[in-house]
């Protein structure tokens, strides 16, 4: 895919109350994971193909709903813990069944998404309604029938996996091996088996004994797609720490430390927030992490620590209003960002509903914006171009009418076709490129 | 100079930000804060490298001021003037741990609920006593440090919550005028600055000279003379007097002009975090209400030593130690 390639906006859902908090594509892509800020998980399926529509790709269409988290509240500390679900992860698909993972705050959560087309009928003790029979009247036996019914897609939760983190949980990843996973706070990540709930390993603890001497906590942590003992983490201090667990149990040693050395030049107050990681993916190949900072993408080859191999400005524009976006908050946004299928282009969202897709082979990137004004059923979209000083072309947007209030923060890339979906508070479109 | 009034205006922000912090649904995101106090720390240090002299709040005349024992990582903090004491060693209350001891098995079972606090959070109503929240006020009350104390570890049960801080070590403390725990019988007047006391966490802050001792009283059966609910409580009759005392000094000795630039920015800030405190340590969430009232009359706390009543009381305690110290 080159990334000018244009994208139809295909089909949009927005949701009513709540903001979307993250966004997953399955290992197929024949689902579509969100959670909200109401602790909501609403699971989109694609639609199969129709032969007589054989140009027209499949929709998205809800296929379930159910509430993962509650709001809670920690009595012994005082403290609420919200029901917003911070991320979701899938599990590969091993059966008949969906797995995902889906956490909040303090707690991981499996939920098994299950189909269910057939219905016992035929009972001998219960009657069609599920009442009792008096046994008095029962004369005869016959075995009960599975008959067809209405789909439908039930949720059960099948492990909780909670009481493990003092602080917020802000990642999760399933391992290569499908049997554990992490989870990873502010300070400390842990290690879970599927199959137990009451035990977790920690695999790393950067907590201070002196909470006076923090000075950086743990941002976003991955498990490499691969190897099944190699995971990666990220800190506010915009350093990546490889770590591998068969060097030994406790991985606060990393294996490997990727750091950019600062630019003297950029030093102002706020450079240790733009430094802040916020994001950290692996490539699908597994060669290469890719990293997401207040104002920039950073690519980086496993085997060179000593610098990103390919960086990418997402909005440099902001630099000089750095200031006003502490003021207002929007210097803690913490943007994700996404590899396409084949590790080519890479994607991450911006302000004004804008998202951004660089080719890291033609070096060509494009920005173009979620929104419904700007965006009609099978329209092609327009790239779009903020405009950082001096005359306004017609089309350009100049910088202070940007809408810091419309970010995209979350969006997903689908494992191997070139349909992406992007959470816009709490719309979520999805687009497919143009199909010749 | 630009940088000097950039480097107030960030750290008035981030004061807020830390603030606000409390009140934020699902307790306080420890990654944020650690920003906004890196920010505070820049800014500080832009603060205090200006050479700009007339621009320095100069600290209590009189402290014995030993030196500060930064932190590793702390920036050089220069002249103990400019932001008042510089961030003290080993400040409680800016990262409210009630973790007694590393948890550090290789096969960690679920902590015990009620193990660790990672930061303390204030939902504006409830007990703030509770739990973590009592690092926080704790540092700042410190008049009733060792009964708190007591209390606090029953309420962080077997765990110890104050394990990092053993009623031994109180003594060896920041230099401020906070009068030790439970040292100082109401209504001494405390003329001489104490050499150890919990205010003033990390972050830049100004003159602590204020014991904020009536709080304490919040606390009930910990405090001394376990007064009604709400911070400026009736019965701080008597502890006016040293408070009064003890701002006095720093009102007289410092540079006045510093002062007044300062004053108006600093008093509004005062009026925000006095009275919401206030509002935040009663048991009913009258916070807003309080701070209405309280920006009302911020011209009245501009005046320190000026206790009148009981929310001005609050208002003239050290803003930013307190602001700080019950983040």
């Amino acid at each position: 895919l080159k990334c000018t390639e244009k994208y139809i906006y295909y089909l949009s859902f927005q949701s009513k109350s709540d903001i979307i908090s993250t966004v997953e594509f399955n290992h197929t892509g024949e689902l579509l994971a969100t959670g909200d800020k109401g602790g909501r998980v609403v699971i989109f399926q694609r639609e199969q193909e129709s032969k007589n529509q054989v140009h027209r790709r499949g929709e998205y269409n809800v296929y379930s709903t159910f509430q993962s988290h509650e709001p809670e509240f920690d009595y012994l500390k005082s403290l609420e813990i919200e029901e917003k679900i911070n991320k979701i992860r899938w599990l590969p698909q091993q059966n008949a069944a969906y797995f995902l993972l889906s956490t909040n705050d303090k707690t991981v959560k499996l939920w098994k998404v299950s189909e269910r087309d057939k219905r016992p009928e035929g009972y001998n003790l219960k009657d069609e309604e599920g009442r009792l029979r008096d046994p008095a009247t029962i004369t005869t036996l016959r075995v009960p029938v599975l008959r067809p019914m209405d789909l439908m897609v039930e949720a059960t939760p099948r492990r909780v996996f909670a009481n493990a983190h003092t602080y917020h949980i802000n990642s999760i990843s399933v391992n290569s091996d499908y049997e554990t996973y992490m989870s990873a706070d502010d300070l400390r990540i842990n290690l879970w088996n599927f199959e137990i709930t009451n035990q977790s390993f920690n695999i790393v603890d950067i907590k201070p004994a002196n909470m006076e001497e923090l000075t950086e906590v743990i941002t976003a942590a991955e498990f490499h797609p691969h190897h099944c003992n190699t995971f990666v983490y990220s800190s506010s201090k915009g350093t990546i720490r490889l770590c591998d667990m068969r060097a030994s149990a406790l991985c606060d040693r990393h294996t490997k430390f990727f750091e950019e050395p600062e630019d003297p030049s950029n030093r102002s107050f706020f450079s240790e927030i733009i430094s802040s990681i916020s994001d950290v993916k692996f490539s699908h190949s597994g060669r290469y992490i890719m990293t997401r900072d207040y104002l920039t993408v950073k690519v980086w080859d496993l085997n060179m620590e000593n610098r990103p191999i390919e960086t990418y400005q997402v909005h440099d524009y902001l630099r000089s209003k750095l200031c006003s976006l502490y003021e207002n908050d929007c210097i803690f946004d913490k943007f994700e960002c996404v590899w396409n299928g084949s590790d080519s282009v890479i994607m991450t969202g911006s302000y004004n509903n804008f998202f951004r897709m660089f080719d890291r082979n033609t070096k060509r990137d494009v920005t173009l914006e979620a929104s419904r004004e700007n965006s009609k059923p099978r329209a092609i979209l327009k790239p779009r171009k903020v405009c950082v000083g001096g005359k306004r072309r017609k089309d350009e947007i100049s910088v202070d009418s940007l809408d810091f209030s419309k970010k995209i923060l979350h969006t997903a890339w689908h494992p191997s076709e070139n349909i992406i979906a992007v959470a816009a508070t709490n719309n979520l479109y999805i687009f497919q490129d143009k199909v010749n | 100079m630009e940088f000097k009034l950039e480097a107030h205006r960030i750290v008035s922000i981030s004061l807020g930000k830390i603030y606000n912090s409390r009140v934020q649904r699902g307790g306080i995101k420890l990654h944020k804060n650690l920003l906004v106090s890196l920010v505070l720390r820049s800014a500080r240090q832009v603060y205090l490298s200006d050479p700009c002299p007339g621009l320095y709040l100069a600290g209590p005349a009189g402290i014995p001021a030993p030196p500060p024992q930064q932190q590793p990582g702390e920036p050089a903090a220069g002249p103990p003037a400019g932001w008042g004491e510089p961030p003290p060693p080993a400040a409680r209350a800016s990262w409210p741990e009630t973790e007694p001891q590393p948890e550090r098995p290789s096969v960690s079972h679920a902590p015990r609920v009620g193990d660790e606090v990672p930061v303390t959070t204030v939902t504006g109503v409830g007990d703030v006593l509770q739990g973590g929240e009592a690092d926080a006020t704790e540092a700042a009350w410190s008049r009733v440090e060792r009964p708190r104390q007591a209390a606090a570890r029953e309420a962080e049960g077997p765990a110890g919550g104050w394990g990092v801080f053993p009623e031994g070590s109180l003594a060896a403390r920041r230099p401020c005028f906070c009068p030790l725990g439970g040292e100082d019988p109401p209504g001494t007047p405390a003329t001489t600055p104490r050499t150890a006391c919990c205010c003033a966490p990390r972050p830049a802050e100004d003159e602590p000279p204020a014991p904020p001792a009536v709080c304490p009283r919040k606390r009930g059966a910990a405090g001394v003379g376990g007064g009604p609910a709400g911070c400026p409580a009736p019965g701080s009759t008597p502890l006016k007097k040293p408070r009064r005392n003890l701002e006095q000094p720093p009102s007289g000795g410092e540079d006045d002009d510093a002062e007044e630039m300062e004053t108006g920015n600093v008093a509004n800030l005062i009026s925000i975090f006095g009275s919401s405190f206030s509002g935040l340590l009663r048991k009913s969430p009258g916070g807003g209400r309080e701070e209405e009232e309280g920006e009302e009359s911020g011209p009245e706390a501009a005046e320190p030593g000026q206790i009148c009543c009981d929310k001005p009381v609050l208002r003239d305690m050290n803003p930013w130690s307190t602001a700080i110290v019950a983040f």
